[in-house]
């Protein structure tokens, strides 16, 4: 090899040679740029990093702005964040942002969190003014900007908060709870740029005033940018409260979402009881809390090769990715019975690339499911009514078989009961009428609160 | 003797030790000064020692000929034949998964970096941007015309075959599996879920607003043509919905 290293351009410049270190030696001159993003190597940007929150707040006070605020009627639960802010996340009133990936392609998701919300007895709107936050197709295809993202932004943010008026209740009552991870972050990026930029402001006020979206002339900015992975780990003390299966024996492995730990990542739950607080805290916290084992892998830090555009177009890496850098390592190095995520794209990066292993000779077959889902099922909630798991590519039976759960009676029951469907009487988690809270189809109902 | 092939360099940039390249000097810095423009330029460019964390962290730099370290040098240097040559395949090889931006001793976000290139090769209607962005046109005319990425309809055997032999594991129509979904708002097919009027229409504004409309009138313009006929019907709905409102408060 080394001779041959002369044969080739490097860029490095005639008087550059190898160094013909050993394996050992080439592994301690380059774990400086080892590719973990724990907790630890994030700390030492600390001084850099400022809290948009003061900006906020002083740009309330100013008159600029107004702050949908966390209320104590929205129960907040306050959790620490990578240097050891507090955020609120509330836990009550919660006004569902949906994830257009989730609800297309894997609707046991969004499902799942509404079922457990009803078991919970909290409070929530589903509806249908909301658009997705576009930011996946600005990712993939660069259709889009600031302005535009930041304006889809505020319009669905202040939808939040005027929805309850539409069955009678105030402004503010609902908190948004985003589902998606791109959201999520995409959405915290263009809060901050909101904030710093009175330009970006300014222009994005003409387009709301245009649609009737300001708050006494004013924009509205939520106090927190809430994903719904905090809301489980701060309720997961109350979903294990009604747990009906045992975990113990179940091996889970974690796939932490790039879109909800990377971006703004110090908006992001570091919790010490969680991996000593080393690594973001969602998900796993709930698994644990649970008491399934959950096991390391060496790439749990990777991206799962979704990239926004390639999974669509160019496949080829997010299969290749999907599996070899996430799926496979996951089966040989932890042995493990589930994978679990929580987001849109990465759920379905996992799931639906494994298929088409076996036709490079590289079969692997893990069930991936979201934290929401696996909650869900070990509290007792339907695998196909509920869970929604016949749209999952990957061999969620598998791990109901370890969870002692009869799937294939459990798909009989959902097969009959699609019958029932066909005749029009499907089962809903919440009243269909509150779904449509303006224009064609309207139909004002007394608010349940 | 034959004539050379020309590299891709050549093709798009022009032969960087020719005194005459095919690509006017005023486009290249016009290029640049786009991407610099932008108010978050320099929010995620704060200087660069090439350490290589970014390309180390990075999954495209896995299987292409992409380095997240490349595209800051090229833009810290002011490299603009560099930066343009960027714009013709590699800004598209990357993943937007941001690892490079979470480690980046200097706080640079080479992702954040690479979205500033990829609207800038639209706004100058290149020739990568409009072939990369082919296949995707599914999805941008889903996007734009109803505010869902994704439809269950658009998830099939023969668009995603490489998904396995079943889209859903129960069989049954796209229509009644979605109907035992026990969340009314998800009971649809053509959206990801049912999508207020009024909420369309309130996108509308916002594309035509901000600028999105003349960028994909500018890269694809059939496409545009098909979405402005959505939104021009969707509007006249919106306006009959709004008059009937009018003649029975009346």
């Amino acid at each position: 090899m080394t001779e041959k290293c002369g044969e080739r351009f490097t860029g490095h410049g005639s008087e550059w040679v190898p160094a013909t270190l050993s394996p050992e030696e080439a592994r301690t001159a380059t774990q400086w740029v080892e590719q973990k993003i724990d907790r630890r190597s994030m700390l030492t940007q600390k001084d850099r990093v400022e809290d948009v929150r003061d900006i906020m707040w002083q740009l309330e006070r100013d008159g600029e702005i107004v702050v949908h605020r966390v209320r104590d009627e929205h129960e907040p639960v306050i959790a620490k964040t990578l240097y050891g802010w507090e955020k609120k996340i509330p836990t009550k009133r919660l006004w569902h942002h949906k994830s257009c990936g989730q609800c297309g392609n894997i609707p046991g998701y969004p499902a799942s969190l509404l079922w457990l919300m009803n078991r919970l007895e909290v409070e929530y709107l589903d509806e249908t003014d909301q658009t997705s936050c576009t930011a996946w197709n600005y990712h993939g295809s660069g259709i889009g900007n600031l302005e535009s993202l930041a304006a889809v932004f505020l319009r669905n943010f202040h939808q939040a908060y005027v929805s309850a008026k539409a069955h009678g209740g105030d402004p503010g009552h609902f908190y948004p709870l985003v589902h998606c991870g791109t959201s999520f972050g995409n959405y915290k990026e263009v809060r901050a740029y909101l904030l710093h930029s009175a330009k970006l402001r300014e222009k994005v006020k003409k387009i709301l005033a245009k649609l009737g979206r300001l708050v006494d002339g004013k924009i509205l900015i939520p106090e927190e940018v809430v994903h719904y992975s905090e809301w489980v780990h701060v309720m997961r003390e109350r979903i294990r409260n009604l747990q009906e299966i045992d975990v113990s024996h179940i091996r889970a492995t974690i796939h932490p979402a790039c879109h909800v730990y990377k971006m703004v990542p110090q908006d992001v739950i570091y919790d010490d009881t969680v991996l000593d607080g080393n690594r973001v805290a969602v998900s796993t916290g709930l698994l644990e809390t649970l008491g399934a084992k959950v096991i390391d892998y060496s790439t749990w830090y990777d991206c799962c090769g979704f990239g926004f555009r390639h999974i669509i177009s160019e496949r080829e890496f997010t299969r290749s990715f999907a599996i070899d850098r996430k799926i496979r390592v996951a089966i040989e190095e932890a042995r493990a019975d589930v994978m679990i995520g929580h987001d849109t794209g990465c759920i379905t990066t996992l799931d639906k690339n494994q298929w088409i292993g076996k036709a490079a000779g590289k079969a692997v077959d893990l069930p991936v499911l979201a934290d929401c889902q696996f909650a869900a099922l070990v509290c007792g909630a339907h695998p196909y009514k509920i869970v929604q798991s016949h749209w999952h590519a990957s061999s969620t039976e598998t791990l109901m078989e370890k969870l002692g759960i009869d799937w294939q009676a459990k798909k009989a029951q959902f097969v009959a009961y699609l019958d029932e469907v066909k005749e029009g009487r499907q089962e809903n988690l919440y009243d269909p009428r509150r779904m449509i809270t303006s224009g064609p189809g309207y139909i004002p109902i007394a608010s349940k609160a | 003797m034959s004539q050379a092939t020309p590299t891709r360099v050549q093709r798009h940039a022009g032969d960087p030790v020719s005194e005459a390249p095919p690509v006017p000097r005023t486009k290249l810095e016009q290029i640049f000064a786009d991407i610099q423009s932008d108010m978050r330029y320099d929010h995620e460019l704060n200087g660069c020692l090439n350490c290589g964390i970014c390309t180390a962290t990075c999954p495209a730099a896995h299987y292409y000929d992409f380095s997240p370290r490349e595209i800051v040098q090229l833009l810290w240097t002011e490299n603009l034949e560099g930066i343009y040559d960027a714009m013709q395949e590699k800004i598209w090889a990357c993943a937007q998964c941001y690892t490079c931006a979470a480690r980046c001793p200097f706080g640079n976000s080479p992702g954040g970096l690479v979205m500033l290139m990829r609207e800038t090769a639209i706004k100058h209607n290149m020739e990568s941007a409009r072939n990369v962005l082919r296949p995707f046109s599914r999805v941008m005319l889903k996007l734009i015309s109803t505010g869902n990425q994704l439809a269950p309809d658009m998830i099939n055997k023969d668009h995603f075959a490489d998904w396995g032999p079943n889209i859903s594991k129960v069989d049954a129509p796209l229509k009644i599996l979605r109907k035992a979904i026990p969340m009314p708002t998800l009971n649809t097919t053509a959206t990801a879920w049912e999508v207020n009027l009024k909420t369309s229409v309130e996108l509308y504004t916002i594309w035509e607003m901000t600028g999105v409309l003349d960028q994909l009138e500018t890269i694809d313009e059939n496409l545009f043509d098909v979405i402005t006929d959505i939104m021009d019907e969707k509007r006249e709905d919106w306006q009959e919905f709004l008059d009937e409102q009018e003649e029975s408060d009346d």
